[in-house]
């Protein structure tokens, strides 16, 4: 009786917070950029008037030839523009100049049908996806939380599930391109995912470089056509539109059972793939060396972690929440207010208005942590070293600012001064009016 | 819109007919191997508007000069193709691994850049996307501009500069992209970067108040973050700039973050040490 009417209107709830200006389940809660129609066009795009009339492919590439030469050159050079029958401007953009609209995933899929379904197909594993890339953005409690021109950087990448053109770059839509690394590292890069550093680093990575300008990229994604592998030929083998089937340790955020059998027939298809060039029980060894890294990882994350709650249970961080601003989302959500401390209690929003252990902590877990990942992962020993390193120094601050505020007596510092540093200043004032 | 783009198109037809003569004479072109005044002397009665431009960039008041040499070689022949390519600015502008370097290297343009370079014909000018990705030159010495400051945006601090360049900016980026979008995304990296601004505003003015309750020596940890702050609101400007996403996050406003919430860190623990040894 009581889910007949829970479950009605919990759909009622979703449906009502998703209704909103914004996108994503907590759309009432804030209000988009002007550019994030050109991010997630479907949510957000209108068309522009400026130009009125109904238009044939011809026309298009003839005006836009002086108007925006650039991407008519691109067409020009695309196999758009020397197929049989040409995939013209208005194919995917609509003929309506006052009614244009930007090719998403689902336009693309009116030809390339099997690419798309494989691409959403690679929603069944869950997160990490690039096609849950938009939803992870617009669900994140700091995304929700920080003025909208800020994480606009985020929308940049995670458009990847929004807009095929992330890889196949506009509007020359080459797969070639695609296949190569380099279409990669605008996103994969920098302290959370370094997968560009830690892959050029390896012995994959230096053969790639070296010789990889030479290659034959129009080959397709398969055994024997390339002579080192590269972030799509392992992560996208044999070219199908998606990275997730095989991922074990996923993002690297929060420990997994690296043994559970849906793990183990994951391992055996990297084996396969590795099998192009290395021996199997090289290949396995391999694998294990990385599960090895990663209960080393988790060891030190756990320490930091129990420092952490021990510090909380007896009220010794400083600032509490009590002297700080909430934790995003929580000034309307949350009865209970707490300090943030792990994955399971939201950690990835907990990176600012945090007191400077915790996000020792958060630089632990996210920077290091998955430096780490990847360098353990890619085959880059150089990385997992200095990751370590930079872990271990985290884990030793965190120490020692612990010892200090364990004996830090009783926390008398309520005063008025104390919490107007960390509730009031131009940013922090700025960011609480504005999301 | 359509008068401004048919003046666009009007300016590039003049330009285009005018150009071969504003190069030199064929016969005057010297072979072997030139110095810079050799260049300036001929280019000043064949081209002045050239050397005005130079003369008021930055290049012409580093130390040393970066003169017509350093870019375009010793030899006038295929002097324009030497200098165009990336790998001419980046030796000066800190190597690859640059902040200014690495924020380009890794957006989408500079990426293409990477996998295309070598199919591109360098001795094309500088206009009219003539080069699928735009490289360091396209943009910052457009259509042959040597002023390079006058495609460039220059101040970190204030926001007030930002406008001068816009126009000259905006019509490099129209060779490719839609005028709307470039105004929504000019306006939201100028907001994004005056959102840096704002983290660093906070920081330096809880440093100042706190300098006149603690000494210099007290306030030297939460100074030497606020260095670090400077690098990561650079690092947002550059991302803005040359639009890497990584570069506006994760090198800029998340390190921005745990840069304020550190100085806060140590100016409250400053207050509570002096609260609590009060008598």
């Amino acid at each position: 009786m009581i889910s007949i009417i829970l479950v009605p209107l919990g759909f009622y709830y979703v449906n009502w917070s998703k209704s909103g200006e914004g996108a994503g389940l907590y759309s009432r809660d804030w209000i988009p950029d002007a550019i994030f129609a050109y991010w997630n066009p479907d949510d957000f795009y209108q068309p522009v008037k400026s130009v009125v009339g109904v238009f044939k492919g011809e026309d298009c590439i003839s005006c836009h030839q002086g108007v925006t030469p650039g991407i008519v050159k691109d067409w020009q050079a695309s196999r758009h523009s020397k197929a049989d029958k040409k995939v013209y401007c208005n194919d995917c953009h609509g003929n309506d100049h006052e009614n244009l609209h930007l090719p998403t995933p689902k336009i693309c899929a009116t030809c390339h049908t099997e690419q798309h379904q494989q691409f959403e197909d690679e929603k069944r594993f869950g997160f990490p996806s690039h096609a849950l890339a938009m939803e992870r953005a617009l669900d994140a409690k700091h995304f929700v939380d920080k003025p909208k021109a800020e994480v606009t950087a985020c929308l940049q990448c995670h458009s990847v599930a929004t807009k095929c053109d992330s890889c196949h770059s506009r509007h020359k839509f080459s797969a070639a391109e695609a296949r190569r690394p380099e279409a990669c590292i605008t996103c994969h890069s920098g302290p959370p995912h370094p997968d560009d550093e830690t892959y050029f680093n390896s012995a994959h990575g230096q053969l790639y470089l070296k010789e990889g300008d030479q290659w034959d990229w129009s080959k397709p994604l398969k055994k024997g056509n390339y002579p080192a592998p590269t972030c799509a030929y392992c992560h996208m083998d044999e070219g199908k539109h998606q990275v997730a089937d095989k991922s074990i340790w996923k993002f690297g955020l929060k420990e997994i059972n690296p043994l559970t059998s849906g793990n183990e027939i994951k391992r055996k298809k990297w084996i396969t793939l590795c099998a192009d060039c290395h021996d199997e029980k090289w290949s396995a060894d391999q694998l294990r060396i990385m599960d090895k890294e990663r209960k080393r990882t988790w060891g030190k994350l756990y320490q930091a972690e129990k420092i952490l709650k021990d510090l909380r249970s007896n009220k010794k961080l400083f600032p509490s929440v009590e002297q700080r601003p909430p934790y995003p989302g929580d000034e309307d959500d949350s009865l209970i207010k707490f300090e943030r401390i792990g994955f399971f209690e939201g950690q990835a929003s907990a990176f600012y208005n945090v007191s400077p252990i915790e996000r020792d902590y958060f630089d632990m877990w996210y920077f290091g942590n998955l430096g780490a990942y990847k360098g353990s992962a890619h085959g880059d020993n150089s990385f997992v070293k200095k990751w370590h390193e930079s872990m271990d120094k985290n884990l030793n601050d965190i120490k020692i600012k612990a010892e200090k505020l364990q004996h830090s007596g009783k926390r008398k510092a309520d005063t008025k001064i104390i919490k107007d540093i960390w509730t009031k200043g131009e940013y922090t004032e700025f960011n609480r009016e504005n999301n | 819109m359509k008068i401004k783009l048919f003046r666009g198109y009007f300016l590039v037809c003049i330009l285009s007919v005018l150009s071969p003569q504003l190069h030199a004479d064929k016969n005057s072109i010297p072979s072997g191997n030139i110095d810079n005044k050799t260049c300036i002397n001929c280019h000043e009665k064949n081209n002045p508007q050239l050397i005005k431009d130079w003369k008021n960039s930055i290049h012409a008041s580093t130390q040393p000069v970066t003169d017509c040499i350093s870019c375009h070689g010793k030899n006038h022949s295929n002097s324009a193709a030497t200098a165009r390519p990336d790998k001419t600015c980046i030796k000066c502008h800190g190597g690859d691994k640059s902040p200014e370097v690495h924020s380009y290297t890794s957006s989408k343009h500079g990426i293409i850049m990477q996998l295309e370079k070598n199919t591109y014909d360098w001795q094309q000018p500088l206009r009219q996307a003539n080069y699928r990705a735009p490289g360091c030159s396209y943009c910052h010495m457009h259509d042959s501009n040597h002023n390079i400051n006058s495609l460039s945006r220059h101040s970190l601090m204030d926001n007030k500069a930002a406008d001068n360049n816009e126009m000259a900016i905006r019509s490099v980026c129209q060779n490719c992209h839609a005028p709307r979008y470039i105004t929504r995304l000019l306006i939201n990296g100028e907001n994004m970067l005056e959102i840096a601004r704002k983290k660093v505003r906070e920081g330096t003015g809880l440093i100042e108040q706190a300098s006149t309750l603690f000494s210099e020596s007290e306030l030297q940890p939460a100074n030497k973050v606020m260095q670090e702050m400077q690098h990561h609101l650079k690092n947002v400007y550059l991302g803005v700039a040359h639009q890497s996403p990584d570069y506006q996050w994760w090198h800029g406003h998340p390190a921005l973050d745990g840069d304020l919430l550190n100085i806060k860190g140590i100016i409250s623990e400053l207050y509570r040490n002096k609260d609590n040894h009060k008598p």
